[in-house]
């Protein structure tokens, strides 16, 4: 008997070392990108897991000195007289006398030429720097370690959002320790570097994030590209949601319940158009929009549907895919809640509201969770419809010009990364919450749309 | 029906008149979004105060080339847009761009003459001018002064030779096993130049590609020759992408990069110590080479309003919005005026390889940086004999070898 459960608990411990194996499989990389977001230097190989934004004495850091500096600890920012205490510690050999570092603010923005042109105040004209003071000396492993503590000092009138930063000291002065770790550290060890010591907690452990609404704003308008992105996105994925549900359970509920003529040609031609490969139709697609839909729209003064949302929400009102599930679902109530509400005299229009449409909640809700899906992270289409201006991209488009923007000379992957981790959460958030319906929503179409 | 017919050509009427004076200008998305929005803000939009004309860029964020060609057969194409060296050719070839030259003579502040004229000829074609450069880049030799302090040897300068460099960098490549002179991508965009200083033409009188020329094996022996003697090392043998991350890394003393490397520096090591010095030049043949990047304006034949397009390249390609670019350290301007530019002799880094890269274009065997019709094509088999060589997989003699007989059964097509 022993025997028979030992045997049981080692099949269950397979199946769980086999299962875990699994997710970690599937979750490793996407963390692993997540984990390389955060990072400075996403592309550092060997990768490292020690990343300076992940430890908390650099989390308590950058809170302290933002709030030190005047500016919200979350958020950062050195106020008008505001001042930032900065302790760094090097390692000399003995014999060699320690030398202060030479402390600079330099004129330096992330995200290149196009980002400088959005600068109003340089921190580099209004910060002054009082020290540096050498503050503690203690012998260490055949060397000496030196602390020098300095202040930096804002003398302008101006709130300063950014506050970059270099100290240099000779050769051979090897960087143990400061305040906050740095970003980088160049010149074979002797510079090191910060991209903003007064940032604040968020901006701090989250900067290739915080860096992608920043830098990405529209010159006429002067608004956050990152934002309107995600603003078109999800106007077009509940918009699309809306029509889908409308029109497919009316189509659905026609073709199931309600005996017309043509209504087999109809259903014909609805399996048909699933038959045929959207590239097929994608030429005749862009020439109908292109006219207005042959000429339509210029009777509202319209004269192309390219590069409008009026275009990308007519040319995908409804899905044939989701006329079918609809059908399907209304074909398998019994015909006699529809009869008996006929001989209580209800006419067809309340039978389908009343009656109908409530008992559909499944097949409605699991309708709801692909169409957004599918509409979130719809690219080609879009890609081709709207053109200009930035303003007008949804997030996947928007995502495709960042490549641009951080891809002209060299991959600056942070930012990148941290895009399109935004872009994949609502779907990550509507997945968690609403998982049977996804299961639901295959099963019911037989196949993923 | 009447009525409805009769609206319907109001309509058409109403709105076809409205959009007369609209113009479109088409180019990389990105950066150049907010670049030339600026520009448009700042030069385009109070020149144009009174006249009727608006201006639209627009920006795509998808490959540039494919885009343009689609959008000039589906007469969708903006009226003005940005027109790549490499591939301009054949656009201009088949009829969709517009001829400049009755323009220019009408124009009073124009002239194809103010621009650099490697610039303009590379995009004249039978003696009509298609495009007025808005920009360029050439290739410059920028090396890292830490290391070169480091290892006591004397910077790069523009009296070096191959040979001079080539001392120079050995003495930095023996610091440390870890650290190279020089970072060499297996590509002709950079190989490229230094065929052409050793005198190397992509097509010689019969339009033919001949790789065994031996100013082609000279430049090709000397530059992989590095590889082999640890002297230089290609950026993938590092983890890095190209040149100018390789530079950065500071595990290379030098690279063969345009004025691009400077942006992306400024971002990922912005405290290099950097400096740049002309190309070197041969040792028997004394030039330098170099290849010249370059993106034009061009006009779409096609345009409803050619004129008021006209007007606005007049402005994009004004001194003043030259000047702007210039001091911006956005792009290095092809007005020839400019090279007199205090901008170029302040006393920084930035500034001072800007100049380099500005000089590079007048000076020894410059070539634009395009193959023909073949485009891309034509590179592809070069590049692999560079990487195979370097990567220790064939010979040098194999794989020109091999080279030499994709390159004839692409002509031969």
């Amino acid at each position: 008997m022993p025997d028979l459960q030992r045997r049981r608990w080692a099949n269950a411990a397979a199946v769980y070392c086999f299962l875990l194996l699994l997710s970690i499989l599937f979750m490793g990389p996407f963390l692993f990108a997540f984990l390389s977001s955060l990072k400075d230097n996403p592309t550092e190989w060997p990768p490292s897991l020690t990343v300076n934004q992940l430890r908390p004495a650099n989390w308590a850091a950058s809170y302290r000195l933002a709030k030190q500096g005047g500016g919200s600890g979350l958020w950062g920012g050195l106020a008008p007289g505001g001042s930032i205490d900065f302790e760094i510690t090097y390692w000399t050999e003995e014999g060699r006398e320690p030398a202060p570092p030479e402390v600079v603010i330099p004129k330096r923005v992330q995200g290149g030429a196009a980002a400088a042109l959005s600068v109003e105040h340089w921190a580099a004209d209004y910060v002054e720097v009082v020290g540096p003071y050498e503050i503690s000396r203690e012998p260490d492993q055949g060397g000496v370690l030196t602390t020098y503590s300095f202040t930096l000092v804002n003398k302008g009138d101006v709130p300063l959002k950014e506050v970059p930063m270099d100290l240099t000291v000779p050769m051979r002065q090897e960087f143990v320790s400061a305040t906050l770790s740095p970003n980088r550290i160049e010149r074979l060890g002797r510079t090191q570097s910060w991209n903003n010591v007064s940032s604040g907690l968020l901006p701090y452990v989250f900067s290739n994030y915080a860096r992608v609404f920043r830098e990405n704003y529209s010159v006429s308008t002067g608004k956050r590209l990152f934002l309107l992105w995600i603003r078109n996105s999800f106007f077009l994925a509940v918009t699309r949601v809306v029509t889908t549900l409308v029109f497919a359970s009316m189509a659905g509920y026609a073709l199931a319940r309600l005996r017309f003529r043509g209504r087999n040609a109809v259903f014909g031609l609805l399996l048909f158009s699933m038959m045929i490969p959207q590239q097929v139709t994608f030429i005749s697609n862009y020439l109908v929009l292109r006219d207005g839909v042959f000429g339509l729209s210029r009777l509202v003064g319209v004269p192309t549907l390219l590069n409008t949302y009026s275009g990308l929400i007519i040319s995908g009102l409804v899905g044939a895919s989701s006329v079918f599930i609809m059908k399907q679902f209304f074909e398998r109530l019994p015909a006699s809640l529809e009869e008996s509400a006929r001989i209580d005299g209800a006419s067809t229009y309340t039978i389908f509201f009343r009656i109908f449409l409530p008992l559909a909640k499944p097949p409605l809700g699991a309708l709801t969770i692909l169409t957004f899906q599918g509409v979130w992270n719809e690219f080609f289409w879009p890609l081709v419809v709207i053109t200009s201006p930035a303003d007008k991209y949804p997030l996947t488009i928007g995502l495709l010009n960042l490549q641009r923007t951080y891809g002209a000379a060299t991959f600056d992957w942070g930012p990148i990364l941290a895009g399109t981790f935004i872009s994949a959460l609502p779907i990550i958030v509507l997945f968690i919450a609403f998982q049977q319906y996804f299961v639901e929503g295959i099963s019911f179409s037989g196949n993923k749309e | 029906m009447k009525r409805f017919c009769l609206a319907l050509v109001m309509v058409l009427l109403v709105t076809s008149a409205a959009a007369a004076q609209q113009i479109r200008i088409g180019g990389h998305g990105g950066n150049d979004t907010i670049i030339v929005e600026e520009m448009i803000e700042l030069f385009v939009r109070p020149a144009l105060e009174g006249t009727g004309i608006t201006v639209q860029y627009e920006p795509v964020a998808d490959d540039y080339q494919r885009f343009i060609v689609n959008a000039l057969s589906a007469g969708t194409a903006p009226d003005l847009f940005y027109m790549d060296i490499f591939w301009a050719g054949s656009l201009i070839r088949s009829g969709a761009v517009e001829p400049l030259n009755d323009y220019l003579e009408k124009s009073t502040v124009l002239k194809a003459e103010d621009f650099i004229p490697s610039l303009v000829d590379a995009f004249t074609v039978d003696g009509q001018v298609y495009g007025i450069p808005k920009d360029f880049n050439t290739l410059a030799l920028f090396y890292n002064k830490d290391l070169f302090d480091y290892a006591g040897v004397e910077y790069p300068s523009n009296d070096d030779t191959w040979d001079t460099l080539y001392e120079k960098l050995e003495k930095v490549a023996s610091i440390d096993p870890d650290i190279y002179g020089l970072a060499l991508q297996p590509e002709f965009a950079r190989f490229g130049a230094l065929a052409y200083a050793a005198g190397f033409t992509p097509f010689n009188a019969e339009g033919k590609t001949d790789l065994s020329d031996p100013a082609f094996v000279d430049a090709f022996k000397w530059y992989t020759g590095m590889a082999e003697t640890g002297v230089g090392v290609m950026p993938a043998d590092i983890s890095q992408g190209w040149g100018g991350g390789a530079l950065a890394s500071e595990q290379v003393a030098a690279a063969l990069e345009g004025a691009w490397i400077i942006g992306a520096l400024k971002g990922d090591a912005p405290n290099l110590q950097y400096g740049a010095t002309l190309m070197p030049k041969h040792p028997e043949t004394g030039q330098r080479g170099n290849l010249i990047f370059t993106v034009a304006w061009g006009m779409n034949a096609a345009s409803p309003n050619k004129d008021a397009a006209f007007r606005v390249l007049e402005i994009l390609t004004s001194e003043e919005v030259q000047q702007w670019v210039l001091e911006r350290g956005l792009a290095i301007p092809s007005r020839e005026a400019l090279a007199d530019n205090p901008y170029f002799q302040q006393d920084h880094a930035e500034a001072h390889a800007n100049h380099v890269v500005f000089l590079g274009a007048s000076d020894g065997n410059v070539l634009p940086y395009s193959f023909g019709t073949y485009g891309g094509d034509w590179m592809q088999p070069i590049d692999q004999a560079l990487a195979a060589v370097m990567s220790k997989q064939a010979t040098v003699e194999e794989a020109l070898q091999q080279a030499q007989a994709q390159l004839d059964a692409l002509m031969g097509r």
